[in-house]
């Protein structure tokens, strides 16, 4: 079997306040035996504000920083669902319009590289190594425990330029963590907006839009939150007792990175996976599934 | 030695504006076998059509070279033009100096030396165009009809009241179409069955045609005039002329709930069944895959009480030749599904509309059937989930239709005006309700439409919303419908209880591969193309087949009866000659030099290629060659490029012609 090796892109999210994003998904492929070395001296890929600003620079950015990653071997796995779709942005955006490609070239100093292969780590679980393989490998399935998967804007969007998956009905966290043994809920809203960065300059929107989320997956029975991205996992982690506060209302839902709870499935210890690092305390939830 | 007359045409300003036109005619009369060249302002006006035929007069002239615009557009004018004035038709070609020169190029000194080159080859090749007899072809007077619904009916009608023998196909088991399905039609609210059903039953009654239904086109072959048709008829296993139609069978029927597609599945049926009451013919049809007798061999009630003797479990699948003269295609369409799609397919489906698995979001034409008298409900509007009466609507238009990024990128042009009727009977039916449509644009050309549609709002109080729909989702027993009100600005969520999705109009599943057992051309979204937007819009490029309603592209009734009607006179000026000319351009094979490998038989793609046995005085087989059935051929050519002795020649496009075009540049 052919192995598995790629460059790894963390984004700034994953040095900060994802943290254990970053810890669970290095635990979790040395478990799997996939191989991940850091790019060196990646640096940011201009996230939401560059391309509100320049978009010379945020496609610059990103340009750099794939050119950075073709010098490490393999596809570049990205954490961050912001990261991987400014990624493949530019790299969309470039491969559309040469008078674009070349005002980046000038501006890096360097060639862009279209053809090299972005892949979100969901991609990595679910095609690369295949949910056969993934299967295989947990040995703690995480039977009972019921799973609101959460996508986000993201991930799937626009239609034409992640191509993870189905843009408007997309099922590959739901496919990744039911080969982990778990089981996952039908709800409605899995691809709504959380309000991402509006949760510093406009909070009274992100308490109204994460409140709608969080209601819903409660609505639909499950016990927890699993998803991609750092800030979709601010909104509803760290926000979540001032909206229960706000609403007068109760969830206690933990919201997990999917590395942590496709880690806990392989066997992966809390302190491999960063739990302790999550607001909603999930150890209660956690003991009484007996997963711990 | 030759004397050819060139005339170049000024198209206006067309072609003078880049070519120096008299720079051409001062060039071109110098060349040896040009006795005359001039140009004129327009060429195909009627002055310009005299001064072809007086100078072929005075000069003598023995061929004509017209440098104008395509043949495609004035070929046939420049050739009678000619033939009036005594010369073979055949000995004129024409020149394009206009798309394929003035209209693609600016600078006027490149384009004129371009022009001179064109008008030379054409020059060098008349020179060698022989005088080509005219063929004459027998016309068959009987027309197919292929699709019985309101256009089918229609053609069928008009063609037979005129005296003419029709063959009208239907694939399922009664004629009547979608327009059967309809509740009432706008813009003048009357029943749609109402006007329907004495049509169909004058097609059952018509002495002039003859009705197939559940049948399929399975081949067809030959040519303008005269077409074989091979026609499946489905095993009905009911004798048609045994059954009275009396009904029995199916009250007897113990399998009462398989869903009614002629209901759109929200209505049940019997396994021998007629699709809804009016059916034309009323003779049942047992759908065996859902019939115990043919999934287990028992049962056969529907059997024992026929009294007639008509059910006939052995009936098998029967194949009818017929011969016609000419082809009405009438196939209508079918409507987007929301599913999910297949992987590969441009379509995409709707996603965020749950891939239709919310039982209160329905389609239109279910609307149809809830609202029609005659439907599952008989007419009341009630929801298919619990059955309860829906105190809010939603209808949603281009579902499907102007959406690039589903895969459809034009308008359905029917849903408009369909949504604003469906909104005043639903007010009707349900005083208290309110319905709600988020629409686009409201697109109402047409006799009495914008009235109509301004009345739904105006008297019938349905609020329009001018935005789109992001998403629906289930809460509860109420669906959320999330959209935007741009006239606003605003997100607006309504709780609602039923929608209805104005979902794009699609040519029928096969519309495809019944083009290609046709031989006739379709677009990407398979709907058939005319062949000419403007000018011939009901003929096919392939002579002899004709267009009818929604299988050429969206359409209303109106506009659906009229085309039907259009196409109907096309047939009908087919059908005024007993002869047919044809233009004599085909292949001819020099029999002497045939070996008679048949590559050309094989690369035939019109069947015109035959074989053909050489004997001599006393009767014995010499060799067999091929032999190119002038009726058939299409002047394709493809058989001249692919003899390897090269002995098919097509005329006008010898080898020889070639060469001296390609030595004139």
């Amino acid at each position: 079997m052919k192995e598995l090796n790629y460059s790894y892109y963390p984004g700034c999210s994953l040095h900060a306040s994802a943290g254990e994003y970053d810890l669970s998904t290095r635990e979790l492929f040395k478990a799997l035996r996939i191989g991940l070395t850091e790019i060196p001296d990646w640096f940011c890929c201009g996230a939401t504000p560059a391309h509100n600003v320049d978009e010379l620079l945020s496609l610059s950015l990103c340009a750099k920083n794939l050119e950075l990653a073709d010098k490490v071997e393999g596809d570049m796995a990205v954490a961050c669902a912001s990261c991987f779709s400014r990624l493949k942005t530019a790299q969309h955006v470039l491969g559309e319009s040469d008078v674009k490609r070349k005002q980046v070239e000038k501006a890096i100093d360097a060639p862009v590289k279209l053809d090299s292969n972005v892949k979100h780590l969901l991609e990595i679980l679910a095609k690369d190594l295949g949910l056969e393989r993934l299967a295989a490998a947990v040995n703690k399935p995480l039977s009972g425990l019921k799973v609101a998967c959460y996508y986000g804007c993201l991930l799937t969007r626009p239609a034409d330029v992640p191509n993870l998956d189905c843009a408007e009905a997309p099922t590959i966290m739901e496919r990744v963590i039911e080969a982990a043994g778990a089981e996952t809920v039908a709800w409605t809203h899995r691809l709504e907006c959380c309000g991402a960065n509006f949760t510093l300059s406009r909070p009274g929107v992100v308490l109204q839009l994460t409140n709608a989320i969080l209601e819903s997956a409660k609505a639909a029975g499950a016990d927890c939150i699993m998803v991609g991205c750092p800030l979709c996992h601010g909104n509803l982690d760290i926000r979540q007792k001032e909206i229960e506060g706000v609403y007068s209302t109760s969830y206690g839902l933990p919201v997990f990175y999917l590395t942590q709870l496709v880690g806990l499935s392989v066997g992966l210890g809390a302190d491999k996976l960063g739990l302790d690092a999550m607001m909603v305390n999930p150890m209660p939830l956690l003991k009484e599934k007996g997963f711990l | 030695m030759s004397r050819i007359g060139v005339f170049i045409c000024h198209c206006g300003e067309n072609i003078s504006r880049t070519v120096d036109v008299e720079r051409v005619a001062a060039e071109i009369g110098k060349l040896s076998g040009v006795a005359f060249a001039t140009d004129y302002k327009y060429m195909c006006s009627d002055p310009g059509q005299n001064l072809l035929k007086k100078a072929i007069q005075e000069q003598k002239l023995t061929h004509v070279v017209v440098a104008a615009c395509s043949p495609r557009m004035h070929e046939k004018t420049f050739r009678k033009a000619v033939e009036a004035a005594g010369l073979n038709p055949f000995l004129c070609e024409m020149a394009n100096i206009r798309e394929h020169c003035s209209w693609v190029h600016e600078n006027r000194e490149e384009a004129t030396v371009k022009a001179i080159d064109i008008v030379s080859m054409m020059v060098e090749r008349v020179k060698k165009n022989r005088i080509l007899p005219g063929i004459t072809v027998p016309v068959t007077k009987r027309s197919l009809v292929i699709g019985g619904g309101i256009a089918g009916i229609q053609a069928a009608l008009d063609i037979a009241d005129c005296g003419h023998e029709v063959i009208l196909v239907e694939r399922e088991p009664s004629i009547g179409g979608h327009m059967a399905q309809l509740s009432e039609t706008f813009p003048t609210l009357d029943c749609s069955q109402c006007i329907m059903t004495p049509k169909m039953v004058d097609v059952a009654n018509h002495p002039k045609i003859k009705l197939y239904t559940y049948s399929e086109i399975e081949l067809v072959e030959g040519y303008i005039g005269n077409f074989q048709v091979t026609i499946k008829k489905k095993a009905r296993s009911v004798d048609e002329d045994k059954c009275t139609g009396c009904g029995v069978c199916m009250t007897k029927c113990p399998q009462k709930k398989i869903p009614n597609k002629f209901d759109q599945n929200i209505g049940m049926r019997t396994a021998i069944y007629v699709p809804f009451p009016q059916a034309v013919p009323n003779t049942p049809v047992i759908d065996r895959d859902n019939c115990t007798w043919f999934k287990t061999g028992k049962c056969g009630v529907c059997k024992k009480v026929c009294g007639p003797g008509a059910v006939d479990f052995e009936q098998q699948d029967t194949l009818v030749v017929e011969a016609v003269g000419a082809i009405v295609v009438a196939t209508g369409f079918d409507l987007y599904s929301i599913d999910e799609k297949p992987k590969g397919s441009p379509i995409k489906g709707y996603g965020e509309f749950g891939h239709g698995k919310i039982p209160d979001v329905i389609d239109g034409m279910t609307f149809e059937r809830l609202a029609s008298a005659s439907g599952p409900t008989g007419g009341k509007i009630l929801r298919p989930s619990d059955g309860k009466e829906p105190k809010q609507i939603v209808f949603i238009q281009c579902v499907g239709s102007r959406a690039r990024e589903k895969g459809i990128s034009y308008c359905s042009k029917v849903c408009c005006m369909y949504t604003a009727k469906h909104t005043m009977l639903y007010h009707h039916k349900v005083h208290d309700g309110q319905a709600y449509v988020f629409f686009m644009d409201a697109r109402t050309p047409g006799k009495s439409y914008d009235e109509f549609w301004r009345r739904s709002i105006e008297e019938e109080e349905a609020v329009y919303i001018r935005g789109m729909v992001s998403r629906l989702y289930q809460k509860g027993d109420k669906i959320v419908v999330m959209g935007s009100d741009i006239a606003v600005g605003v997100q607006v969520e309504i709780e609602t209880d039923m929608v209805v999705l104005a979902t794009a109009v699609q040519p029928q599943k096969g519309a495809d591969l019944l083009a290609q057992k046709l031989g006739i051309s379709y677009d990407k979204y398979n709907f058939y193309s005319e062949a000419h937007a403007k000018l011939r819009p009901v003929e096919c490029a392939t002579a002899g087949i004709y267009l009818a309603g929604a299988c050429q592209g969206p359409k209303d009734i109106p506009e659906t009866v009229s085309q039907a009607s259009a196409a109907a006179a096309k047939v009908m000026t087919l059908f005024s000659k007993d002869k047919l000319e044809r233009e004599p351009i085909v292949a001819r094979v020099r029999e002497a030099g045939c070996v008679g490998c048949f590559a050309c038989k094989k690369v035939c793609a019109y069947g015109a290629v035959e074989e053909k046995e050489i004997r001599d005085r006393q009767g014995n087989l010499i060799k067999v060659v091929a032999y190119v059935n002038p009726g058939v051929c299409a002047g394709c050519g493809t058989c001249q490029a692919t003899c390897p002795s090269k002995c098919v020649e097509l005329d006008g496009y010898t080898d020889e012609q070639i060469i001296a075009m390609i030595e004139a540049l």
